[in-house]
């Protein structure tokens, strides 16, 4: 799947313990550029605390945490971030009140020229052009930049926080759940949206309990179960009944 | 994995929902009382026409809450206007502005601490405390613009002290700030003795009684802060990272803001303006005293309130303030002009106040 032979993004043998209780033991894993791969595993396989770990929301125990070959330690998820890993959260982080183009620069304002720019004001014309740039190269529909966010509906915001990790040149997206509150519809739209990103060369991981979503978007799938990862599947070579029975270990059992 | 695909059917319309595994329980199944626009924004596809009625409400209703307030304005003006003959003249409406000017300043610096989300009630204590420090210093021989230096040093204190405890730890500014705000006052009395102290000399009087063209000085330093206040509200990135912060702190910390800081900064900004504000009337007054801080508090909030700011935070506006400070100049100076009790005042501004947070619910309601 990949065009480069570094992974944008590895994890070798990364354990999480708290206290005597492993949460994650000796988890290998790599993502390339331009690559879905789905997280999947039953609940307390490891998911969350996996994605937590990647982000720097916690530390692990032990292992290493690489990025385009360069091994890094995040003590925070800002972090992470200034290295072009940003998660997108399921209940997402948009200030309700503030318009789309205002949610997409938050933070990171163009300012104006000149004295101006240097007391602080921001060129809203310039914003607005740019973020309507971002949106329409993903695809992404939504009537008016201006509109408040507040006013849109759960797949629109997700797809606003997609689209601001894209635009602030995220190389890693970590997507959690990100269609479980959704309707049908929107749903399909995030999936589409996800692809796009990908096209871009941005690696992605899903994680997600929609099985035939993960089926149909996923590269490569990872499954976890209780900490460890049992196996890897890839496009094409099985099926979501293959995917479940990895989930709930019966695949083992089988061997 | 039993239930990984399960299908309900909503009953209102002809469509099937999908739920996914572990959610389905969750409850994302419609509920039977919503209405149909919100039906509509949960399936995430608003119909053009439910689109334009949502939009238009919305519209329709910030009018009313922006031009109501123009509204009440001229209603009020007409009424005084009629009721006494001296009410439009030049004198008057200066006297008035200079009047509510005071309290016009600290409504600035609470309406952006409000729309963060965060309220300070401890200004009238600051006055009070910054008049009896400055009026201590002068008794003492003090130059009295030194003291009134030392005196903003003491009122940025405060400030600190109300954003090191409300944002360090996390404790409700609204308590917070009626705790400094009692420290402050008793501060005030104990240190006074309820004496009060003639200040006056090297010009400080020009603060609060002097006047350039006419008009008053403290319109000047209102209408001064209210530009810089409203520039920042509106064009500035510091204004969006205050309406962020307001709106949803973790968004603004994720992006990067510091909303602690900016909290931080502004519970020292109000306190500073207060201080200044005790200044300004300590200066008209040409002395000290423990009680000048106290008919501002309930103003000072009033006139936030009634602007249309969002006690929840994220939303608000200086324009708003700005007219709701008028509208209390001109009715605080009518009643004075026809004699009444400023009792019946304080009716007449509570009534005011819960008609304005009621019209801020309803539209908050509508855009559901």
């Amino acid at each position: 799947m990949s065009d480069s032979t570094t992974p944008l993004l590895e994890a070798r043998g990364i354990t999480k313990a708290y206290g005597n209780v492993t949460a994650l033991t000796g988890i290998n894993f790599k993502l390339f550029g331009g690559e879905i791969v789905g997280l999947v595993g039953d609940n307390g396989a490891g998911k969350s605390t996996l994605v937590k770990t990647l982000c720097g929301a916690h530390q692990p125990t032990g292992g290493q945490i690489l990025i385009e070959g360069e091994e890094v330690t995040f003590s925070s998820p800002k972090e992470s971030r200034e290295r072009g890993i940003e998660v997108v959260y399921q209940d997402l982080a948009l200030a309700n009140e503030l318009s789309v183009a205002e949610n997409i620069f938050l933070g990171r304002e163009m300012k104006r020229a000149g004295f101006l720019g240097r007391i602080g004001t921001m060129d809203r014309k310039a914003m607005y052009a740019s973020a309507i740039e971002t949106l329409e190269s993903l695809a992404i529909e939504i009537k008016s930049v201006e509109a408040r966010c507040g006013m849109m509906s759960g797949g629109q915001r997700q797809a606003v926080a997609v689209a601001r990790a894209i635009m602030w040149g995220s190389k890693v997206l970590l997507l959690d759940e990100p269609t479980a509150a959704l309707a049908v519809a929107e749903s399909d739209k995030i999936a589409g949206l996800v692809a796009g990103v990908k096209d871009k060369g941005v690696g992605v991981i899903l994680v997600s309990h929609n099985l035939p979503q993960v089926h149909e978007l996923c590269d490569r799938v990872v499954v976890l179960l209780r900490g460890r990862v049992v196996t890897e599947l890839h496009r094409g070579e099985y099926s979501i009944d293959d995917m479940v029975s990895w989930i709930t270990g019966a695949a083992l059992h089988k061997k | 994995m039993v239930c990984e695909r399960e299908m309900t059917y909503d009953g209102r319309e002809n469509e099937v929902m999908d739920l996914n595994g572990p959610d389905a329980t969750n409850g994302v199944a419609v509920d039977a009382s919503m209405t149909d626009e919100a039906f509509e924004i949960e399936q995430g596809q608003l119909s053009i026409e439910t689109e334009r009625r949502l939009a238009r409400r919305r519209k329709f209703l910030q009018r009313i809450q922006q031009q109501g307030l123009v509204l009440v304005l001229i209603i009020v003006v007409c009424i005084m206007w009629a009721s006494s003959p001296y009410f439009m003249s030049k004198y008057n409406l200066l006297t008035a502005g200079s009047v509510v000017s005071i309290l016009g300043i600290m409504a600035v610096t609470e309406t952006l601490l409000v729309i963060a989300a965060e309220i300070d009630i401890s200004i009238g204590g600051v006055m009070a405390l910054v008049s009896v420090v400055l009026g201590l210093l002068v008794g003492k021989g003090v130059n009295v613009w030194l003291g009134s230096l030392i005196a903003m040093a003491v009122a940025g204190l405060v400030g600190t002290i109300n954003g090191v405890i409300t944002v360090h730890f996390k404790i409700n500014s609204l308590v917070t700030t009626l705790g400094t705000f009692s420290i402050a006052t008793g501060l005030a009395y104990v240190l006074s003795g309820t004496t009060t102290v003639q200040i006056g000399g090297s010009g400080f009087g020009f603060l609060g009684s002097g006047y350039i063209a006419t008009v008053p000085s403290t319109v000047y330093f209102f209408v001064g802060i209210w530009l810089v206040g409203a520039f920042i509200a509106r064009y500035t990135t510091l204004g969006r990272h205050i309406y962020a912060t307001g709106d949803n702190v973790e968004a603004a910390d994720r992006s990067g803001i510091r909303p602690n800081k900016i909290r931080m900064g502004l519970f020292i900004a109000n306190s500073l303006a207060a201080g200044f504000a005790g200044l300004v009337v300590t200066s008209e007054l040409s002395s000290s005293a423990p009680q000048l801080g106290d008919p501002y508090l309930l103003a000072v909030v009033t006139a936030v309130i009634l602007g249309g700011t969002s006690l929840t935070g994220g939303r608000g506006r200086l324009s708003g303030t700005l007219l709701a400070v008028a509208i209390l100049g001109v009715v605080q100076n009518g009643f004075a002009l026809l004699e009444f009790s400023s009792y019946l005042q304080n009716l007449v501004t509570g009534c005011l106040l819960i008609l304005a947070v009621l019209v801020d619910q309803f539209v908050r309601r509508a855009e559901r």
